[in-house]
């Protein structure tokens, strides 16, 4: 299990956030998903082979884009 | 991995190179929407005044053009300005995941569309609503970006607390480095005024250190050799050499930042409903806008008012108010928690405050200092002498108790004893010269028949105060006493009361003995005394207290983590850099019992614009969507109350500020 903190850009309503979180939790690995929309941030527990660039994708697929990848 | 040998010099580069990322991507943002929003009303407003003109007026500027004029101004302020909303609306159609901007998309399209078929068909031309729709929608956006800005000022100022440059030594010679390649080990040195760079040890100086930005205390505190400092915090009189002991993403104020941003991705409970209906919220209010327009179609033959009852049912929906109620309010008060050093872990706390009847706490640590020190004493014999000879003999023990008394004395030098011994759980003896010097309790005092007559009411009243007494004897004869007790913080009493007052039964959960726990509780002032419990017990007796109440559990986490588990709101308590960070549902920074009223204040009245914003939000959509459908609401004015209800929100989150806490 690792913790990634993903910075989003372009998320501005309520339903952006929920789009996002949708997604994320659809990546096979994902285990939990937060989005925030005030800080533009997703913290997505993930296990260890859940790649940055499939995050990034799922993240794509709704028409945001991950400006930030944190990992730790 | 291939960057094994430095992993805290990596980590820190990327932290810093992601604020500068993200910084720049927000600002970026803002003056996006800056231009949409200068670009489009450069053309809407012209033909707000065209039609306003026509309706009220029956000025038509351009004649028969008027209607195609119209329609090309309208044209940039959609297609152009208004692209990044169009695009991400109609992308929601090709993969389902619908947002606000669709709802925005078709309706504006729809309305310019209108412009053009009223060219062949007979049908009323919206395309000058259309441009208005937008022109409004991005104003509304624009307004709001900048209001949630406000909201999460503290909260920036926080991400931007962190010192740039450090001063470092490097043999005799200062020299100014950036805050990124300072390392642990460093030597470096901070002036009066300055920030201190990074987390660290006093090696050299002495200076009174301004923590308020971190701990909310607003009082300095003193710094001397030895002594940690936490970094961000500014250095105010005196020149202080430190020695960097974190740095980077280790830094305390790394993980304040690193907490309450982990904050706000977690749920306040009463969410859950917001984030139900936001989810669902596009696509069936897409629904209600076709059956508004085939039901308008079907009982009334008008096209027209079909088409703008069900453009209005498109833009007046707003999912924006009731998915910001929650986080925005959050947001708002966890930042004025961190102001005060109160850190919000998680949101759910906030709801589960309101219903906490008991505030249990642990003693030492928490009511406590945590630390013995010397309260009281009586001599006999010249004071200066008195503590030479205690401090001396209680300088070769280790004991808690001993060092106490040793920092109380304060010496400089320390006399030298001969055939010092430790008399376990009773005290220590020694020799100097040829005198014999006995410093220990009632029980070596009889069992060295030395007499203590003359201190023996005074002792007692120690002892009913809860404090340890040690008494001093020089050859047989005693001259002097000294009490020891783990002090009371100085606001907890006011705290306690300040509980009391608002109807919390407040009970103290403690391994002291009996006596001494109960001096303590009549002090402070605390209603329950649970005495004799061992560490590992703590947890088992909230779980009974439980059974009366929801109980909040006030610790330092050393060794009440389960206790803190246990509880329906955990408060861990910090002193200083140790914070207790990984427990509790709130962290208190400062290790002061009045942050424990100031956390319930706060998440009392946080909920509090909670609850208002969701009614509002809730409210809202409920009276305006049915009016939209009745086809009460022209879609320009549909448009201006959507705005305005989620600006309103997030205005009212900011209000929050005005609460005192």
């Amino acid at each position: 299990m690792k913790k990634v903190k993903l910075t989003i850009s372009g998320m501005h309503c309520a339903s952006c956030a929920g789009n996002v979180e949708k997604s994320l939790r659809k990546v096979s690995g994902v285990k939990n998903v937060s989005v925030s929309l005030m800080t533009n941030k997703s913290i997505v527990e993930v296990e260890d082979n859940v790649s940055e660039e499939a995050l990034k994708q799922a993240v794509a697929k709704t028409g945001y884009k991950v400006v930030e990848v944190q990992v730790g | 991995m291939e960057h094994n040998h430095s992993p805290v010099s990596i980590k820190q580069e990327k932290n810093l190179k992601g604020k500068s990322v993200k910084e720049s991507a927000e600002e970026e943002e803002m003056r996006l929407w800056k231009r949409r929003l200068w670009g489009s009303w450069v053309f809407a407003l012209p033909i707000a005044i065209l039609m306003i003109l026509e309706r009220f007026f029956d000025i038509m500027v351009f004649g028969e053009l008027n209607s195609l004029v119209i329609l090309l101004i309208a044209f940039p302020v959609i297609f152009l300005f208004g692209w990044p909303t169009i695009r991400g609306g109609l992308r929601g159609f090709i993969n389902f995941y619908f947002s606000m901007d669709s709802l925005i998309a078709l309706g504006t399209i729809i309305a310019y569309s209108t412009g053009i078929l009223s060219m062949f068909i007979k049908v009323q031309d919206y395309s000058g609503v259309s441009a208005m729709i937008m022109a409004i929608f991005i104003a509304g956006k624009y307004i709001e970006s900048k209001a949630r800005g406000k909201a999460s000022q503290e909260i920036k100022k926080l991400l931007e607390l962190g010192a740039k440059k450090a001063r470092v030594l490097r043999g005799n010679e200062e020299i100014e480095i950036p805050i990124s390649e300072v390392k642990v080990g460093d030597i470096l040195v901070i002036k009066p005024g300055e920030k201190i760079p990074t987390d660290g040890i006093v090696t050299k100086g002495q200076s009174a250190v301004d923590e308020s930005m971190i701990t909310g205390e607003s009082m300095p505190v003193e710094k001397t050799i030895k002594d940690t400092v936490i970094g961000a915090t500014i250095n105010q009189d005196g020149i202080l050499y430190i020695k960097a002991t974190k740095i980077g993403s280790d830094t305390f104020l790394a993980h304040i930042i690193n907490l309450v941003e982990e904050a706000q991705g977690t749920k306040v409970p009463i969410q859950k409903v917001a984030d139900k209906i936001t989810n669902i919220f596009v696509p069936a209010i897409l629904v209600l806008s076709a059956l508004t327009f085939i039901g308008w179609v079907v009982f009334s033959g008008n096209w027209s008012s079909a088409l703008g009852a069900a453009i209005s049912v498109l833009v007046i929906a707003c999912p924006c108010a009731l998915g910001l109620a929650v986080p925005i309010a959050l947001m708002v008060g966890s930042g004025m928690g961190a102001k005060n050093g109160i850190l919000i872990r998680k949101g759910e706390a906030i709801q589960t405050m309101k219903e906490v009847k008991i505030v249990a706490f642990d003693k030492t640590g928490t009511i406590t200092k945590g630390k013995p020190e010397v309260t009281n004493f009586v001599s006999k014999v010249n004071e200066n002498y008195f503590w030479e000879i205690t401090g001396s003999l209680e300088n070769m023990s280790e004991h808690p108790i001993a060092k106490a008394i040793v920092t109380k004395a304060g010496l400089k030098n320390y006399k030298k004893f001969t055939g010092f011994s430790v008399v376990r759980g009773r005290g220590l003896e020694g020799k100097i010269g040829k005198k014999k010097v006995v410093i220990g309790n009632r029980t070596l005092m009889n069992e060295r028949k030395i007499s203590f007559k003359g201190f023996e009411s005074q002792i007692k009243s120690w002892e009913e105060e809860g404090k340890t007494s040690m008494i001093v004897a020089e050859d047989g004869k005693v001259i002097g006493a000294v009490a020891v007790a783990d002090a009371i913080k100085d606001d907890s009493v006011m705290a306690i009361s300040a509980l009391k007052r608002r109807g919390y039964r407040t009970v103290m959960i403690t391994g002291d003995n009996d006596t001494t726990a109960k001096a303590i509780a009549k002090q402070v002032g605390i209603d329950e005394v649970i005495a004799n419990v061992l560490p590992e017990d703590k947890a088992k007796k909230v779980e009974e207290l439980q059974k009366k109440g929801m109980v909040a559990f006030v610790g330092d986490g050393i060794n009440d983590a389960p206790a803190l588990k246990q509880s329906n709101v955990s408060i861990a308590m910090g002193t200083g850099s140790d914070i207790a960070i990984e427990v509790g549902d709130i962290v208190l920074v400062k290790g002061s019992l009045i942050g424990v009223v100031q956390a319930i204040n706060l998440s009392k009245a946080t909920f509090k614009k909670i609850k208002q914003n969701l009614f509002w939000a809730f409210g809202y959509n409920v009276i305006a969507i049915p009016l939209a459908v009745a086809g009460v609401l022209n879609p320009i004015v549909a448009e201006l109350a959507m705005a305005l209800s989620s600006i309103s929100v997030v205005a009212n989150a900011n209000l929050l500020r005005r609460v005192r806490i």
